[in-house]
């Protein structure tokens, strides 16, 4: 049997919280209507009129000694769960303090930017973090409000402008924890997807020195047109290699297009076949997505893939 | 049939929270202006507020205008219905001075957040003033035709009722948008 | 009003050009509270099926994962529009029609107070919904911001379309027809009621009308104040939404939710009084706890007004703030417990008839009670962190207004149709729409419980192939289909029954409010004579004279 995602599967400290207070007040709440389903059960046999019975029933017309429990009784049930509701909120959601963040994760349309400030590493779709290790992520957006959400790490958060939120991120093994946006935010609400990539202190410290290097850029070969075409076909008016003259930030920094794990932000397995297809007609794999089609012909797109390919 | 009072009574307390949903707006943008005009920057509360002296006069002539119903002195009610709508007009007529005043200044309501809401919430102030003005002038004119000889009339009264709100709306209004930028 | 009044309250002057029979002019022209009610129905049917087939669509697209059947595109405008057809054009008008057309009849009066204001708010709701849609004909298509058109998705540059300036204007419209009809039905209710028909002997179902009607004219101005904003946002370039410009993309959620969540007991509580109404006349008891169920409206109403930010746990609004709505949340959860265990209390020790409308009303009060404790759950913050706009929230509140408000519709629709028409609806087809719908309505909506705690987020066209998703979406889907095939059922069963059902007579539930004291369909004035008010139940104590509710109560003429 496969593994049930989300609440089931919870991987940090604060999911479990949530996941056991949610588990728990389902459980108590469906013994609420199973109580209340046995009544009607009850009724439903006992009370059916006799089709031969001409006698109304008795007329009751009410009781304040019931009416007084049965008022009290969901109050205790309230009180308990607002209890325990303010319980784990000091799990889930500890107190940021005067920490500096550790990540900026950044809402576009329809891809996530992830910066590391302390390093300068800056990224997308993929947000490694050390296991084990609580950072401080600031949630922003630059165009609409998204919302950051990892089900089997923990809690979402929105991710607004001109609202910045913070949020602890841990998670307890190593491991892909696949999340999504969560607030509806246009046509390609449903690609957005985030990818966390939990490794051990030794493989993130790694990984953040390979995110630093800056790839020599190829002169020759088919590469080195790509690396031509790249400048010149507007693609760097929205995308940054760093050490060419391309620096912008509307779509995803390329640098290490290479160390990621998919396309359009989760849309396609990253491999130079798929970065082919995408390149050709981004619009078919992502319809709406702001990537226009460039009208490339086949052989600019190969040279543009050999040239993100040749980036290391 | 006392319903048409009922109604407009509710129908007041109902555009009453539109009203307090437009001030909120002004309330929670003021302060928030990082750059372009402000109301400290581009208003004048004392012309404003002697225009505002009209709207309120206004009030009390068309309560006078009641008062001669009930007395059934249809002149007076008639010319009292008359002070009330030129009272109204010269109002409109102030507001309409100072808008025209801050577009000059290219003031618009697409230019920050202040003009925003300020233009928004004067703005459907101003439309209400207006609707009172058409339905004054509407009771004028059938005052004039010999309608409204009293002792009572729900028109008259329904849209007494109305205007004394308008009126109430602007005491508000003014307060928020003039007397917190310039006399506290 | 004063005691003196004749029988039936008398308007001062005569309708205009209101006679028997103006044939298809009446369509248009009449003012009439009983037309104009099932003019409500009618358009609200049809808004129905529109909203239906909408979702029909969107379940096919999402029956099997990466499917390719609609667009992204015409995915999002499908859940704007299905969204807002349903909860503006469908239930809010189908409770408003048919409070329009009963609650005069509840309260033994002529018509309601503004016969030609309840004309005005039925054709603003008919123009609204012809103004929303018709943006599907624009160039770019209808709205596809999501029924809550946050900001600033919903604003300049991020929605250059048309869409969202149709979608304003025609709720707009809408509001200010919901306004209208409020304030009609509380002078109404206040002011026309019958000698002796006091306000602690209205039926339940005018209690609800009148709390649902305060909502109305104190929270509509918010959504239309709102709408104001957004419209001079996108018309004339104004900055209330726009963050980029100094606007705030908080303030809109704000203003939506201080409408949207009273806006949600505007759906449910007339609900609650056609099941207020129903239960008692089939279990053959009176309502246990009347001052209770109509008390804990009132105390639902007042607390739906502060409670709106539960929608924005998510938005970052700081401890404290939470902590308040969530508990206010929580509260709303002892009134309404406090009425469905006085449903149950009605039906315990009754001679229970199982026809149609009691069907839906029994499976209201389980399927209803199932979407209220996932609500409770929901009150909580970090539960609420956990399934927020994920599918948990889809399957909660259809639980909420599908097997809740719609299916007490339907058991209202069954249970005053011999009124409404003077016949009978069958029990057979009845019965066929009931199983059906119980069946279709539980597959689609309850396995969405377990895709939201799974992981799956609303609004998504398209999913990838976690485990199980693809498995319990196409579960959804077949449940969709099969309450598709239950609709079709009940509008085959109206169209049949409304030419060959069997003649029901005045009375035909033998129940004791005083609609079924006029006659079936009611003449145009409503009643002849209006029976005593000398209780509750006017009917009951016509027809047990020797055990009378109130055998005390002073007879007012």
């Amino acid at each position: 049997m496969e593994k049930l995602g989300g609440i089931f599967n919870p991987s940090s400290p604060e999911m479990e919280a949530l996941s056991s207070l949610t588990l728990y007040t389902i459980v108590t709440t469906v013994g609420i209507l199973l109580l209340i389903v046995a009544a009607m059960i009850y009724i439903i046999i006992a009370y059916r009129k006799n089709p031969d019975d001409n006698q109304e029933p008795y007329q009751n017309f009410g009781n304040l000694n019931l009416e007084i429990v049965w008022t009290l009784i969901p109050c205790a049930i309230v009180a308990v769960l607002f209890l325990l509701t303010c319980n784990t909120m000091k799990v889930v959601d500890p107190p940021v303090g005067d920490h500096e963040p550790d990540i900026i994760i950044i809402g576009h349309q329809w891809w996530w930017e992830i910066r590391y400030p302390k390093s300068g590493v800056i990224t997308a779709n993929e947000l490694h973090i050390p296991a084990g290790k609580y950072l401080l992520a600031r949630i922003e957006s630059v165009d609409v409000i998204h919302d950051f959400w990892v089900p089997e790490l923990g809690r979402k958060i929105d991710a607004i402008p001109g609202h910045p939120n913070h949020m602890w991120i841990v998670a307890g093994e190593p491991g892909l924890y696949i999340g999504a946006c969560a607030e509806f935010c246009g046509a390609q609400h449903a690609n957005m997807h985030i990818r966390v990539i939990a490794e051990t202190e030794e493989e993130f410290k790694e990984w953040e020195k390979q995110e630093l290097v800056i790839p020599p850029t190829p002169r020759t070969g088919l590469a080195g047109n790509g690396a031509k075409l790249f400048q010149e076909k507007a693609c760097m008016n929205c995308h940054t290699i760093m050490g060419t003259a391309a620096a912008a930030r509307v779509g995803p920094n390329l640098t290490h297009l290479n160390d990621r794990q998919t396309i359009g932000a989760g849309v396609l397995t990253n491999t130079p076949e798929n970065l082919n297809k995408w390149l050709t007609n981004p619009q078919k794999y992502k319809q709406g997505s702001l990537m226009p089609n460039m009208k490339l012909s086949p052989t600019e797109v190969e040279a543009i893939v050999a040239y993100l390919e040749a980036l290391k | 049939m006392a319903d048409n009072k009922m109604l407009i009574k509710f129908f007041v307390a109902s555009e009453s929270i539109f009203f307090i949903m437009l001030i909120l707006a002004y309330v929670n943008f003021k302060g928030t202006v990082v750059d372009g005009p402000t109301a400290e920057s581009s208003l004048n509360p004392y012309v404003t507020g002697i225009f505002s002296l009209f709207l309120l006069a206004s009030s009390f002539t068309i309560w006078l205008a009641g008062k001669s119903l009930r007395a059934k002195n249809h002149t007076m009610m008639k010319v009292w219905l008359l002070v009330t709508i030129v009272l109204g007009a010269i109002f409109i007529f102030g507001q309409g001075r100072e808008w025209a005043g801050l577009i000059e200044q290219n003031i618009t309501i697409s230019r920050n957040v202040f003009g925003t809401t300020f233009f928004t919430l004067t703005g459907f102030h101003g439309f209400h003033v207006c609707v009172g003005l058409i339905m004054l002038s509407i009771l004028l004119g059938l005052a004039l035709f010999g309608d409204f000889k009293g002792p009572r009339s729900d028109g008259v009264e329904v849209i007494s009722i109305y205007w004394h709100f308008v009126d109430g709306v602007w005491i508000v209004v003014y307060s928020v948008i003039y007397v917190w930028a310039f006399f506290l | 009003m004063s005691r003196r009044l004749p029988l039936v309250p008398e308007n001062t002057e005569p309708l205009p050009s209101l006679k028997e029979n103006q044939g298809m002019l009446a369509w248009v022209s009449s003012v009439d509270h009983k037309q104009i009610g099932l003019m409500y129905l009618m358009v609200t049917m049809v808004f129905f099926v529109v909203g239906g087939l909408e979702a029909l669509l969107m379940r096919i697209q999402l029956s099997q994962p990466e499917f390719n059947f609609i667009s992204p595109e015409v995915y999002n405008q499908l859940f704007t529009m299905h969204g807002t057809t349903m909860i503006f054009f469908v239930v809010m008008p189908f409770l408003i029609g048919v409070g329009v057309y009963l609650v005069p009849l509840m309260i033994g009066a002529r018509d309601m107070a503004f016969p030609r204001l309840n004309a005005l708010s039925f054709w603003l709701v008919v123009f609204g919904g012809i103004l929303i849609y018709y943006s599907f004909l624009t160039q770019s298509g209808a709205p596809d911001m999501g029924w809550f058109a946050y900001s600033p998705l919903s604003e300049k540059p991020f929605s250059l379309n048309k869409g969202p300036t149709y979608w304003a204007l025609g709720l707009l419209a809408t509001g200010i027809s919901s306004v209208a009809s409020g304030l009609n039905n509380i002078v109404t209710i206040l002011t026309m009621r019958t000698p002796g028909m006091t306000m602690r002997r209205i039926p339940l179902f005018v209690w609800m009308i009148l709390v649902t009607s305060f909502l109305l004219i104190f929270v509509i101005p918010i959504i239309a104040s709102a709408f104001a904003m957004m419209l001079l946002d996108r018309l004339l370039e104004a900055t209330f939404f726009t963050p980029a410009h100094g606007g705030s993309a908080i303030l809109w959620q704000h203003f939506f939710w201080g409408f949207g969540h009273p806006e949600v007991y505007i759906l449910i509580l007339p609900a609650f009084g056609i099941i207020s109404e129903v239960i008692p006349v089939f279990s053959r008891k009176p309502i246990f706890g009347y001052e209770f169920v109509a008390g804990s409206t009132v105390a639902i109403g007042l607390l739906s007004l502060g409670v709106w930010a539960h929608h924005m746990f998510a938005v970052g609004l700081g401890d404290v703030t939470n902590l308040y709505f969530s508990l206010a949340s929580m509260l709303i959860a002892i009134p309404t417990g406090v009425k469905v265990l006085n449903w149950v209390a009605t039906m315990w020790g009754g001679k229970i008839i199982f026809a149609t409308p009691m069907l839906f009303a029994t499976a209201f009060i389980i399927e209803f009670v199932m979407g209220g404790i996932t609500g409770v759950a929901i009150a909580s913050v970090p539960i609420d962190w956990v399934v927020t706009d994920s599918y948990f929230i889809v399957a909660h509140f259809h639980y909420v207004l599908y097997g809740g408000s719609m299916f007490a519709i339907f058991a209202g629709v069954y249970y005053w149709f011999p009124k409404f028409t003077g016949r009978m609806m069958s029990e057979t087809l009845g019965k066929w729409h009931f199983w059906l719908t119980i069946i279709g309505f539980n597959m689609t909506f309850f396995v969405q419980h377990f895709l939201g705690v799974m992981g799956m987020p609303r609004r998504i066209y398209t999913y990838q192939d976690f485990p199980y998703w693809g498995s319990m979406n196409l579960i959804s889907t077949i449940g969709a289909v099969v309450l598709a095939l239950s609709v079709l059922v009940f509008m085959w069963n109206v169209h049949v029954s409304r030419k060959r059902g069997k003649k029901a007579g005045n009375n035909p539930w033998d129940a004791w409010t005083l609609e079924w004291a006029a006659a079936s369909p009611p003449a145009v004035h409503n009643f002849d004579l209006v029976p005593p008010v000398r209780g509750r139940r006017p009917l009951w104590d016509l027809a047990h004279p020797e055990q009378p509710d109130e055998p005390n109560a002073k007879v007012v003429d």
